[in-house]
């Protein structure tokens, strides 16, 4: 670590944390929401704290109860004796960057538990259905000693898959008179889940989506190989099928432990991780070497009214930066 | 759109079924460009502290149009005080004698707000308390 240790980190601050302080459990949260400087000292110092808990997303289209089923499967899981962090995801408004988050109305249960940690957080720059720092809040929660990581996203529609890339399971909660909303689905989020939840139980159409749900997984039946996920209904505000969830999220536990898919995960994370910083640094470094981003803003500008295209430009550039590269080297 | 936001956890505490004017506060909060945590009804001072503990809140706000303001600030003050979170700021609104508001206001909690108050106003108050309190520590 070449960063000097920031002033705002102070020794008592972890000591706190260490010590079970939930209000050093939710500072280290926000700093990692704030400021993104400070990423690299938290996070090397969380890594050796943390003890492997299991990361579990919930998401699905907007509506269909995704805290409800957060909140419920979290008191099964109390009951099994586990402890959890929720961390809740609602999005954050492009227009004022203020954000409405309500998903602790639908988790009241768990008010002066100490084993209940709950989040919420506004997606800010996250385009995916989570905020940036959602992993990061995940990595404070397993330091903090939490069993389970509950990953709660925004309301999703097709494309906002980021939750695939910072769990270990995906619960995919649907709600009755949604057929035509899983054929739109079929592309991207279908393929997400590992374990169904038809929510709302209780309501007509649940036959339809059951039958949607298994005409798509029919459709990969001939992969060798192939097990379609557990498909479970429920209606989470009152309870009921939520046992099963929670049985049938222990036994997925269990089976991608046994196969080495949660390892296979972490290996993941870790390498998108790495590449991640690397892709960073080498922006910033750029940005210092040709101090690019005035020079960016102005050719765009001067393009956005000539009707030219941006790759002569492009180009140029490109050569520039192999010329520092090559005077680098040399000196 | 990162770097530090104002979190603002709003509640109502105790049994007052008035919820529109802590939603319209909440609403217009939001854009202002907060980060509004929203609680509901019929919440104990204990939850709303924990709430604002878990969410590293900066700001707690208290819609009371019951008549139990003394009871409830005062409550939800001794709590964040009790638990390490005095730093924080207590404001809200409500039904509120000024003389009540005079009291309240001697126990540490910030300005209350009344019907007719400006809705700009209250996010501007919310605004520069933030900003005191961030030159003080030179923090997030």
């Amino acid at each position: 670590m070449n960063t000097q240790p920031s002033r705002v980190l102070s020794p008592e601050l972890w000591e706190q944390f260490r010590q079970g302080s939930r209000i050093a459990c939710a500072r280290l949260v926000s700093l990692l929401e704030n400021r993104p400087d400070l990423h690299p000292e938290i996070r090397h110092r969380l890594f050796p704290l943390q003890r492997g808990a299991v990361r579990i997303g919930i998401t699905g289209p907007p509506g269909v109860g995704k805290s409800t089923v957060t909140s419920a499967l979290t008191r099964q899981a109390r009951v099994a004796g586990h402890t959890l962090a929720v961390i809740a995801v609602d999005p954050t408004s492009p227009f004022s960057g203020g954000a409405f988050l309500g998903d602790r109305i639908r988790m009241q249960d768990h008010i002066g538990d100490p084993g209940v940690f709950i989040r919420s957080l506004a997606s800010r720059d996250g385009h995916g259905g989570l905020s940036p720092a959602t992993p990061y809040a995940a990595e404070v929660f397993d330091a903090f000693g939490m069993d389970w990581i509950l990953i709660e996203t925004v309301g999703v529609g097709q494309a906002e898959l980021d939750v695939l890339n910072c769990v270990d399971i995906v619960i995919l909660v649907l709600q009755p008179g949604t057929g035509d909303i899983i054929q739109a689905l079929k592309a991207g989020i279908m393929e997400a889940g590992d374990i169904f939840l038809i929510n709302k139980a209780d309501q007509p159409g649940v036959d339809m989506v059951l039958d949607s749900l298994r005409f798509i997984f029919q459709m990969d039946a001939h992969r060798p190989g192939y097990v379609p996920p557990p498909l479970l209904t429920a209606a989470a505000h009152t309870g009921t099928g939520m046992s099963e969830v929670f049985e049938t999220v222990e036994q997925v536990i269990a089976k991608f432990r046994r196969e080495g898919r949660l390892r296979e995960k972490r290996r993941q994370r870790l390498e998108q991780d790495i590449r991640e910083y690397i892709q960073q640094e080498l922006w910033h470094r750029y940005l210092q070497l040709t101090d690019a981003q005035p020079e960016i803003t102005r050719v765009a500008r001067e393009l956005t009214d000539s009707g030219r295209s941006p790759f002569p430009y492009i180009e140029q550039l490109k050569s520039r930066i192999r010329m520092e590269r090559n005077h680098d080297q040399e000196s | 759109m990162s770097g530090k936001k104002i979190k603002v956890v709003l509640a109502k505490p105790g049994l007052d079924g008035h919820d529109r004017g802590v939603k319209v506060i909440a609403r217009s909060l939001v854009e202002h460009g907060m980060e509004v945590v929203y609680l509901g009804l019929q919440q104990t001072p204990e939850a709303i502290v924990n709430a604002a503990i878990e969410e590293d809140a900066d700001v707690i706000g208290l819609s009371v149009l019951s008549g139990s303001h003394m009871t409830q600030f005062k409550r939800v003050r001794e709590l964040m005080l009790e638990h390490g979170i005095g730093d924080r700021l207590l404001t809200g609104g409500g039904i509120i004698p000024d003389k009540d508001r005079d009291r309240l206001v001697e126990l540490g909690i910030g300005r209350l707000f009344g019907p007719g108050a400006d809705i700009d106003e209250i996010a501007n108050y919310i605004k520069e308390w933030a900003e005191s309190r961030s030159a003080g520590t030179a923090e997030t």
